[in-house]
Protein backbone atom coordinates (compact mmCIF):
# COMPACT_ATOMS: atom_id res chain seq x y z
CA UNK A 1 0.00 0.00 0.00
CA UNK A 2 1.73 3.11 -0.79
CA UNK A 3 2.12 6.07 1.78
CA UNK A 4 2.01 9.71 0.93
CA UNK A 5 2.03 12.58 3.81
CA UNK A 6 0.05 15.11 3.04
CA UNK A 7 0.71 17.74 6.02
CA UNK A 8 3.63 17.58 8.38
CA UNK A 9 3.68 20.63 11.12
CA UNK A 10 2.95 19.36 14.67
CA UNK A 11 0.75 16.59 13.57
CA UNK A 12 0.47 14.45 10.27
CA UNK A 13 -2.54 13.53 7.76
CA UNK A 14 -1.48 10.42 5.54
CA UNK A 15 -3.08 9.22 2.89
CA UNK A 16 -2.86 5.40 2.21
CA UNK A 17 -4.30 3.62 -1.30
CA UNK A 18 -3.08 2.38 -4.40
CA UNK A 19 -2.47 -0.90 -3.33
CA UNK A 20 -0.95 -3.29 -5.95
CA UNK A 21 -2.16 -6.24 -4.53
CA UNK A 22 -5.64 -5.86 -4.35
CA UNK A 23 -8.09 -7.85 -6.63
CA UNK A 24 -9.28 -6.43 -9.76
CA UNK A 25 -12.50 -6.43 -9.48
CA UNK A 26 -12.53 -4.15 -5.57
CA UNK A 27 -12.65 -0.20 -6.73
CA UNK A 28 -9.42 1.56 -5.09
CA UNK A 29 -10.03 3.74 -2.18
CA UNK A 30 -8.18 6.10 -0.35
CA UNK A 31 -7.60 5.79 3.28
CA UNK A 32 -6.78 8.51 5.40
CA UNK A 33 -5.02 8.87 8.87
CA UNK A 34 -4.53 12.07 10.95
CA UNK A 35 -1.74 11.42 13.46
CA UNK A 36 -1.29 13.82 16.32
CA UNK A 37 1.67 12.70 19.62
CA UNK A 38 -0.31 10.10 20.87
CA UNK A 39 -3.29 9.45 18.97
CA UNK A 40 -4.62 8.69 15.61
CA UNK A 41 -7.96 9.06 13.54
CA UNK A 42 -8.36 6.81 10.84
CA UNK A 43 -10.59 8.38 8.00
CA UNK A 44 -12.98 5.88 6.34
CA UNK A 45 -10.79 3.07 6.63
CA UNK A 46 -11.95 0.69 3.99
CA UNK A 47 -13.42 -2.83 3.13
CA UNK A 48 -12.91 -5.90 4.63
CA UNK A 49 -10.13 -6.81 2.06
CA UNK A 50 -8.17 -3.93 2.97
CA UNK A 51 -8.27 -4.45 6.38
CA UNK A 52 -5.10 -5.81 6.60
CA UNK A 53 -2.73 -4.03 4.50
CA UNK A 54 -4.54 -0.79 5.75
CA UNK A 55 -3.27 -2.35 9.27
CA UNK A 56 -0.21 -2.67 8.51
CA UNK A 57 0.51 0.50 6.83
CA UNK A 58 -0.68 2.33 9.77
CA UNK A 59 1.78 0.35 11.95
CA UNK A 60 4.39 2.38 10.27
CA UNK A 61 2.97 5.43 11.99
CA UNK A 62 1.63 4.19 15.48
CA UNK A 63 1.40 1.24 17.62
CA UNK A 64 -2.42 -0.20 17.98
CA UNK A 65 -3.20 1.01 20.79
CA UNK A 66 -3.07 4.36 19.74
CA UNK A 67 -5.29 4.41 16.96
CA UNK A 68 -8.35 5.80 19.29
CA UNK A 69 -11.09 6.67 16.70
CA UNK A 70 -12.46 5.84 13.66
CA UNK A 71 -14.12 7.78 10.76
CA UNK A 72 -17.33 6.53 8.51
CA UNK A 73 -18.53 9.24 6.26
CA UNK A 74 -21.22 7.35 5.00
CA UNK A 75 -22.27 3.41 5.47
CA UNK A 76 -20.69 1.75 1.81
CA UNK A 77 -18.97 -1.39 2.35
CA UNK A 78 -16.03 0.59 0.28
CA UNK A 79 -15.89 2.77 3.28
CA UNK A 80 -16.41 0.59 5.87
CA UNK A 81 -17.42 -2.56 5.93
CA UNK A 82 -13.94 -3.64 7.70
CA UNK A 83 -15.48 -2.48 10.83
CA UNK A 84 -16.15 -6.13 12.53
CA UNK A 85 -12.08 -6.51 12.21
CA UNK A 86 -11.24 -3.42 13.69
CA UNK A 87 -13.72 -4.17 16.27
CA UNK A 88 -11.24 -6.78 17.06
CA UNK A 89 -8.04 -4.83 16.69
CA UNK A 90 -9.44 -1.82 18.85
CA UNK A 91 -11.79 -2.44 21.35
CA UNK A 92 -10.87 0.96 23.30
CA UNK A 93 -11.95 2.89 20.11
CA UNK A 94 -14.83 5.19 18.51
CA UNK A 95 -16.70 5.39 15.55
CA UNK A 96 -17.96 8.34 14.41
CA UNK A 97 -20.36 7.78 11.59
CA UNK A 98 -23.42 9.17 10.96
CA UNK A 99 -26.46 8.68 13.31
CA UNK A 100 -28.93 7.43 11.00
CA UNK A 101 -26.69 4.52 9.72
CA UNK A 102 -25.97 3.66 13.08
CA UNK A 103 -28.40 0.10 12.77
CA UNK A 104 -27.14 -0.38 9.47
CA UNK A 105 -23.16 -0.35 10.00
CA UNK A 106 -23.62 -2.55 13.46
CA UNK A 107 -24.45 -5.28 10.96
CA UNK A 108 -20.41 -5.22 10.02
CA UNK A 109 -20.06 -5.98 13.60
CA UNK A 110 -19.75 -2.90 16.41
CA UNK A 111 -19.44 -4.71 19.86
CA UNK A 112 -16.87 -3.37 21.68
CA UNK A 113 -16.40 -0.14 19.57
CA UNK A 114 -18.11 2.63 21.14
CA UNK A 115 -20.26 4.08 18.01
CA UNK A 116 -20.38 8.01 18.05
CA UNK A 117 -23.62 9.15 16.10
CA UNK A 118 -23.22 12.39 14.12
CA UNK A 119 -25.85 14.50 13.76
CA UNK A 120 -27.66 16.02 10.59
CA UNK A 121 -26.22 19.06 11.35
CA UNK A 122 -22.34 17.91 11.88
CA UNK A 123 -20.30 18.74 15.14
CA UNK A 124 -16.36 17.78 15.95
CA UNK A 125 -14.03 15.33 16.51
CA UNK A 126 -11.92 16.28 19.24
CA UNK A 127 -8.75 14.03 19.21
CA UNK A 128 -7.64 16.05 22.26
CA UNK A 129 -5.04 18.26 20.53
CA UNK A 130 -7.27 19.26 17.76
CA UNK A 131 -10.47 19.37 16.87
CA UNK A 132 -11.77 18.72 13.19
CA UNK A 133 -15.43 19.95 12.14
CA UNK A 134 -18.13 17.46 10.62
CA UNK A 135 -19.30 19.17 7.28
CA UNK A 136 -22.69 17.50 6.36
CA UNK A 137 -22.97 16.38 2.26
CA UNK A 138 -25.78 14.63 2.86
CA UNK A 139 -27.20 12.81 -0.46
CA UNK A 140 -23.75 13.08 -2.13
CA UNK A 141 -23.92 10.29 -2.47
CA UNK A 142 -25.55 8.57 0.67
CA UNK A 143 -28.41 9.99 2.43
CA UNK A 144 -26.37 10.51 5.73
CA UNK A 145 -22.93 11.37 4.90
CA UNK A 146 -20.51 13.90 6.32
CA UNK A 147 -16.57 15.12 4.97
CA UNK A 148 -14.06 16.24 7.65
CA UNK A 149 -12.19 19.48 7.50
CA UNK A 150 -9.55 20.80 9.38
CA UNK A 151 -8.78 24.32 9.60
CA UNK A 152 -5.52 24.09 10.33
CA UNK A 153 -3.67 21.90 7.63
CA UNK A 154 -6.95 23.32 5.40
CA UNK A 155 -7.60 19.45 3.99
CA UNK A 156 -10.84 18.69 3.48
CA UNK A 157 -11.62 14.90 3.21
CA UNK A 158 -14.66 14.75 1.15
CA UNK A 159 -15.63 11.13 0.79
CA UNK A 160 -17.43 10.16 -2.43
CA UNK A 161 -17.18 13.91 -3.76
CA UNK A 162 -14.64 14.56 -6.51
CA UNK A 163 -13.90 10.79 -6.89
CA UNK A 164 -12.14 9.11 -9.62
CA UNK A 165 -12.08 5.72 -11.30
CA UNK A 166 -8.68 5.55 -11.72
CA UNK A 167 -5.68 2.54 -12.34
CA UNK A 168 -4.15 1.62 -9.46
CA UNK A 169 -0.65 3.23 -10.34
CA UNK A 170 -2.35 6.89 -11.07
CA UNK A 171 -0.56 9.71 -9.10
CA UNK A 172 -2.15 10.77 -6.01
CA UNK A 173 -2.95 14.34 -6.99
CA UNK A 174 -4.42 15.78 -9.76
CA UNK A 175 -2.14 17.15 -12.35
CA UNK A 176 -4.02 18.05 -15.52
CA UNK A 177 -7.53 19.43 -14.15
CA UNK A 178 -9.06 19.16 -18.05
CA UNK A 179 -7.85 15.64 -18.57
CA UNK A 180 -9.38 14.62 -14.73
CA UNK A 181 -12.89 16.05 -15.56
CA UNK A 182 -13.53 12.72 -17.44
CA UNK A 183 -12.57 10.56 -14.97
CA UNK A 184 -15.33 11.82 -12.21
CA UNK A 185 -18.33 12.67 -14.53
CA UNK A 186 -19.85 9.95 -15.19
CA UNK A 187 -19.36 8.91 -11.11
CA UNK A 188 -21.05 11.79 -10.23
CA UNK A 189 -24.01 12.38 -12.41
CA UNK A 190 -25.00 8.83 -11.60
CA UNK A 191 -24.06 8.49 -8.05
CA UNK A 192 -25.18 11.88 -6.92
CA UNK A 193 -28.62 12.20 -6.63
CA UNK A 194 -29.80 15.51 -5.83
CA UNK A 195 -28.58 18.89 -7.28
CA UNK A 196 -30.29 20.90 -4.44
CA UNK A 197 -27.80 18.59 -1.90
CA UNK A 198 -24.73 19.51 -4.24
CA UNK A 199 -25.11 23.45 -4.31
CA UNK A 200 -25.67 23.39 -0.58
CA UNK A 201 -22.82 21.52 -0.17
CA UNK A 202 -20.88 23.79 -2.48
CA UNK A 203 -22.11 26.42 -0.88
CA UNK A 204 -20.81 25.29 2.53
CA UNK A 205 -17.17 24.50 1.08
CA UNK A 206 -16.90 27.42 -0.78
CA UNK A 207 -16.83 29.29 2.89
CA UNK A 208 -14.28 27.17 4.39
CA UNK A 209 -10.45 27.65 3.71
CA UNK A 210 -9.54 24.44 1.18
CA UNK A 211 -6.27 23.51 0.84
CA UNK A 212 -6.87 20.32 -0.37
CA UNK A 213 -9.92 18.43 -1.65
CA UNK A 214 -9.25 14.86 -0.69
CA UNK A 215 -11.91 12.15 -2.08
CA UNK A 216 -12.02 8.56 -1.17
CA UNK A 217 -11.26 7.37 -4.81
CA UNK A 218 -9.13 8.96 -7.04
CA UNK A 219 -6.38 11.76 -6.52
CA UNK A 220 -6.45 14.99 -4.74
CA UNK A 221 -7.14 18.01 -5.78
CA UNK A 222 -4.77 20.84 -4.32
CA UNK A 223 -4.31 24.69 -4.61
CA UNK A 224 -6.27 26.16 -7.41
CA UNK A 225 -7.62 22.74 -8.39
CA UNK A 226 -10.15 22.79 -5.26
CA UNK A 227 -12.01 25.90 -6.57
CA UNK A 228 -12.13 24.27 -10.52
CA UNK A 229 -13.52 21.30 -9.21
CA UNK A 230 -16.49 23.33 -7.18
CA UNK A 231 -16.76 25.21 -10.19
CA UNK A 232 -16.93 21.53 -12.57
CA UNK A 233 -19.24 20.27 -10.17
CA UNK A 234 -21.37 23.31 -9.45
CA UNK A 235 -22.52 23.44 -13.38
CA UNK A 236 -22.59 19.68 -13.42
CA UNK A 237 -26.32 18.56 -13.62
CA UNK A 238 -26.62 15.47 -11.16
CA UNK A 239 -29.35 12.29 -10.94
CA UNK A 240 -28.57 11.48 -14.30
CA UNK A 241 -30.29 7.64 -14.19
CA UNK A 242 -33.99 9.71 -14.19
CA UNK A 243 -34.59 10.98 -17.60
CA UNK A 244 -37.10 13.66 -16.91
CA UNK B 1 -8.44 -32.90 2.38
CA UNK B 2 -11.32 -30.54 2.24
CA UNK B 3 -10.05 -26.57 1.95
CA UNK B 4 -11.16 -24.91 4.73
CA UNK B 5 -13.80 -22.67 3.38
CA UNK B 6 -15.26 -26.26 2.01
CA UNK B 7 -15.34 -27.56 6.09
CA UNK B 8 -17.06 -24.49 7.32
CA UNK B 9 -19.64 -24.68 4.10
CA UNK B 10 -20.39 -28.20 5.19
CA UNK B 11 -20.52 -26.96 8.58
CA UNK B 12 -23.38 -24.63 7.90
CA UNK B 13 -25.58 -26.82 5.94
CA UNK B 14 -24.95 -30.02 8.33
CA UNK B 15 -26.88 -27.28 10.92
CA UNK B 16 -28.99 -26.21 8.59
CA UNK B 17 -30.25 -29.15 8.13
CA UNK B 18 -31.05 -30.70 11.35
CA UNK B 19 -33.50 -27.89 11.90
CA UNK B 20 -34.98 -29.55 8.52
CA UNK B 21 -34.66 -33.04 9.66
CA UNK B 22 -36.48 -32.52 13.07
CA UNK B 23 -39.43 -30.36 11.72
CA UNK B 24 -39.98 -33.62 9.98
CA UNK B 25 -39.67 -35.55 13.22
CA UNK B 26 -42.19 -33.00 14.80
CA UNK B 27 -44.47 -33.81 12.25
CA UNK B 28 -44.03 -37.47 12.84
CA UNK B 29 -44.56 -37.38 16.85
CA UNK B 30 -47.53 -35.63 16.26
CA UNK B 31 -48.73 -38.46 14.01
CA UNK B 32 -48.07 -41.01 16.54
CA UNK B 33 -50.04 -38.94 19.18
CA UNK B 34 -52.95 -38.57 16.75
CA UNK B 35 -52.59 -42.43 16.11
CA UNK B 36 -52.25 -42.74 19.83
CA UNK B 37 -55.88 -40.64 20.53
CA UNK B 38 -57.41 -43.04 17.31
CA UNK B 39 -55.99 -46.21 19.00
CA UNK B 40 -57.93 -45.37 22.39
CA UNK B 41 -61.00 -44.96 20.78
CA UNK B 42 -61.33 -47.93 18.81
CA UNK B 43 -60.33 -49.64 21.92
CA UNK B 44 -62.70 -48.22 24.05
CA UNK B 45 -65.50 -48.98 21.49
CA UNK B 46 -64.00 -52.59 21.00
CA UNK B 47 -64.22 -53.02 24.94
CA UNK B 48 -63.37 -56.45 26.85
CA UNK B 49 -61.98 -57.71 23.23
CA UNK B 50 -59.35 -55.03 23.15
CA UNK B 51 -58.29 -54.86 26.37
CA UNK B 52 -54.98 -55.38 25.80
CA UNK B 53 -54.97 -52.77 23.94
CA UNK B 54 -55.65 -49.78 25.72
CA UNK B 55 -52.01 -49.61 28.27
CA UNK B 56 -50.41 -49.51 24.97
CA UNK B 57 -51.90 -46.80 23.59
CA UNK B 58 -51.56 -44.77 26.75
CA UNK B 59 -47.87 -45.88 26.37
CA UNK B 60 -47.82 -44.69 22.67
CA UNK B 61 -49.04 -41.18 23.52
CA UNK B 62 -46.42 -41.42 25.93
CA UNK B 63 -43.91 -41.92 23.63
CA UNK B 64 -45.09 -39.27 21.30
CA UNK B 65 -44.85 -36.43 24.10
CA UNK B 66 -41.38 -37.39 25.05
CA UNK B 67 -40.05 -37.23 21.18
CA UNK B 68 -41.88 -34.13 21.03
CA UNK B 69 -40.18 -32.73 24.39
CA UNK B 70 -36.76 -34.01 22.69
CA UNK B 71 -36.70 -32.60 19.91
CA UNK B 72 -38.08 -29.02 21.32
CA UNK B 73 -34.29 -29.19 23.25
CA UNK B 74 -32.77 -30.62 20.38
CA UNK B 75 -33.74 -27.85 18.69
CA UNK B 76 -32.72 -24.85 21.33
CA UNK B 77 -29.30 -26.60 21.22
CA UNK B 78 -29.30 -27.11 16.99
CA UNK B 79 -29.77 -22.90 17.37
CA UNK B 80 -27.33 -22.48 19.95
CA UNK B 81 -25.22 -24.73 17.78
CA UNK B 82 -25.67 -22.67 14.53
CA UNK B 83 -24.67 -19.39 16.64
CA UNK B 84 -21.14 -20.71 17.65
CA UNK B 85 -20.51 -22.20 14.48
CA UNK B 86 -21.26 -18.58 12.77
CA UNK B 87 -18.81 -16.96 15.79
CA UNK B 88 -15.98 -19.56 15.17
CA UNK B 89 -16.09 -18.46 11.53
CA UNK B 90 -15.75 -15.18 12.53
CA UNK B 91 -13.00 -15.73 14.87
CA UNK B 92 -11.63 -18.10 12.00
CA UNK B 93 -11.32 -15.54 10.05
CA UNK B 94 -10.22 -12.45 11.95
CA UNK B 95 -7.27 -14.76 12.98
CA UNK B 96 -6.62 -15.22 9.14
CA UNK B 97 -7.06 -11.16 9.28
CA UNK B 98 -4.08 -10.60 11.95
CA UNK B 99 -2.34 -12.99 10.49
CA UNK B 100 -2.01 -11.28 6.97
CA UNK B 101 -1.63 -8.39 9.33
CA UNK B 102 1.52 -9.49 11.00
CA UNK B 103 3.50 -10.87 7.81
CA UNK B 104 2.37 -7.62 5.74
CA UNK B 105 3.59 -5.51 8.61
CA UNK B 106 6.67 -7.07 9.21
CA UNK B 107 8.77 -4.50 8.60
CA UNK B 108 6.39 -1.19 10.60
CA UNK B 109 7.93 0.27 13.70
CA UNK B 110 5.12 -0.61 15.54
CA UNK B 111 3.97 -3.94 14.32
CA UNK B 112 4.57 -5.15 18.36
CA UNK B 113 2.17 -3.64 19.33
CA UNK B 114 -0.11 -5.94 17.36
CA UNK B 115 1.25 -9.16 19.16
CA UNK B 116 -0.99 -9.27 22.46
CA UNK B 117 -4.17 -8.50 20.35
CA UNK B 118 -3.23 -10.86 17.36
CA UNK B 119 -2.44 -13.47 20.37
CA UNK B 120 -6.05 -12.88 22.41
CA UNK B 121 -7.39 -13.43 19.25
CA UNK B 122 -5.62 -16.80 18.78
CA UNK B 123 -6.60 -17.93 22.11
CA UNK B 124 -10.40 -16.95 21.35
CA UNK B 125 -10.42 -19.06 18.28
CA UNK B 126 -9.56 -22.08 20.87
CA UNK B 127 -12.14 -21.87 22.67
CA UNK B 128 -14.79 -21.34 20.34
CA UNK B 129 -13.38 -24.51 18.71
CA UNK B 130 -13.69 -26.22 22.43
CA UNK B 131 -17.17 -24.86 22.55
CA UNK B 132 -18.34 -26.05 19.02
CA UNK B 133 -16.81 -29.06 19.46
CA UNK B 134 -18.65 -29.88 23.42
CA UNK B 135 -22.06 -28.56 21.47
CA UNK B 136 -21.67 -30.98 18.81
CA UNK B 137 -21.02 -34.03 21.06
CA UNK B 138 -24.11 -33.10 22.90
CA UNK B 139 -26.18 -32.33 20.50
CA UNK B 140 -24.54 -36.45 18.95
CA UNK B 141 -25.82 -37.64 22.92
CA UNK B 142 -29.43 -36.01 22.48
CA UNK B 143 -29.93 -37.61 19.13
CA UNK B 144 -28.93 -41.12 20.13
CA UNK B 145 -31.81 -40.31 22.93
CA UNK B 146 -34.25 -39.75 20.61
CA UNK B 147 -33.79 -43.04 19.24
CA UNK B 148 -34.41 -44.75 22.00
CA UNK B 149 -38.68 -43.90 21.80
CA UNK B 150 -38.33 -44.55 18.12
CA UNK B 151 -37.07 -47.51 18.61
CA UNK B 152 -39.63 -48.38 21.57
CA UNK B 153 -42.60 -47.08 19.23
CA UNK B 154 -41.50 -50.29 16.77
CA UNK B 155 -42.10 -52.63 19.17
CA UNK B 156 -45.05 -51.17 20.42
CA UNK B 157 -46.43 -51.95 17.02
CA UNK B 158 -45.29 -54.99 16.76
CA UNK B 159 -47.41 -55.81 20.03
CA UNK B 160 -50.34 -53.85 18.44
CA UNK B 161 -50.80 -56.48 16.08
CA UNK B 162 -50.33 -59.27 18.34
CA UNK B 163 -53.44 -57.55 20.51
CA UNK B 164 -54.88 -56.01 17.54
CA UNK B 165 -55.42 -60.43 16.20
CA UNK B 166 -57.79 -60.72 19.48
CA UNK B 167 -59.95 -57.65 18.69
CA UNK B 168 -62.23 -59.45 16.23
CA UNK B 169 -64.38 -56.70 13.93
CA UNK B 170 -61.85 -54.23 15.09
CA UNK B 171 -59.17 -56.36 13.74
CA UNK B 172 -58.85 -54.12 10.54
CA UNK B 173 -58.73 -50.65 12.23
CA UNK B 174 -56.07 -51.24 14.94
CA UNK B 175 -53.77 -53.16 12.44
CA UNK B 176 -53.85 -49.73 10.59
CA UNK B 177 -52.72 -47.69 14.11
CA UNK B 178 -50.40 -50.44 14.86
CA UNK B 179 -49.44 -49.46 10.83
CA UNK B 180 -49.48 -45.86 11.10
CA UNK B 181 -47.48 -46.00 14.69
CA UNK B 182 -44.63 -47.96 13.12
CA UNK B 183 -44.54 -46.01 10.10
CA UNK B 184 -43.82 -43.51 12.14
CA UNK B 185 -41.73 -44.43 14.03
CA UNK B 186 -39.55 -46.12 11.10
CA UNK B 187 -39.98 -42.43 9.39
CA UNK B 188 -38.53 -40.54 12.83
CA UNK B 189 -35.26 -42.93 13.01
CA UNK B 190 -34.19 -42.51 9.59
CA UNK B 191 -34.53 -38.66 10.09
CA UNK B 192 -32.65 -39.05 13.31
CA UNK B 193 -29.73 -41.44 11.44
CA UNK B 194 -30.06 -38.48 8.61
CA UNK B 195 -29.26 -36.43 11.46
CA UNK B 196 -26.21 -38.00 13.33
CA UNK B 197 -24.51 -38.55 10.10
CA UNK B 198 -24.62 -35.24 8.93
CA UNK B 199 -23.51 -34.19 12.68
CA UNK B 200 -20.71 -36.48 12.55
CA UNK B 201 -19.40 -35.24 9.80
CA UNK B 202 -18.99 -31.64 11.67
CA UNK B 203 -16.89 -33.49 14.18
CA UNK B 204 -13.15 -31.33 13.90
FE1 LIG C 1 -20.03 5.59 -1.35
FE1 LIG D 1 -16.68 5.24 -2.10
Amino acid sequence: MKRTTLFDSGYQWIVFGRDPNKAENLIDTNQYMIRTANRCLLLDPGGTELFAPMLAAALHYAPVEEITDLFASHQDPDIISSLGLWDQALPEAKLHAPAIWEGFLRHFGCNRIEYVPIEDAGGTIDLGSMELELIPAHYLHSSGNFNVYDPRSKILMSGDIGAAIESHDAPMFVEDFSEHVEKMRYFHQRWMPSNRAKNDWIKRVRKLDVEMLAPQHGRIFKGDDVERFLDWFEALSVGGAVQV
Amino acid sequence: MKTNTERKKSQFVSVASIATELSDVMVVAKEISLAAANAKAIAYRAGEKARGFQPITDFINELARETIGLVNQINEQASELYETTVSEHRHEEANRQFKAVLELGSDAAYVDSLFPIAGRIEDELGEKRHQLKSQVDRLLDQLSEIMHPARAARVIAANSRIEASQAGEFLQSLLTVAESVDKAAELMYTNVQRCRSSMAMMEL
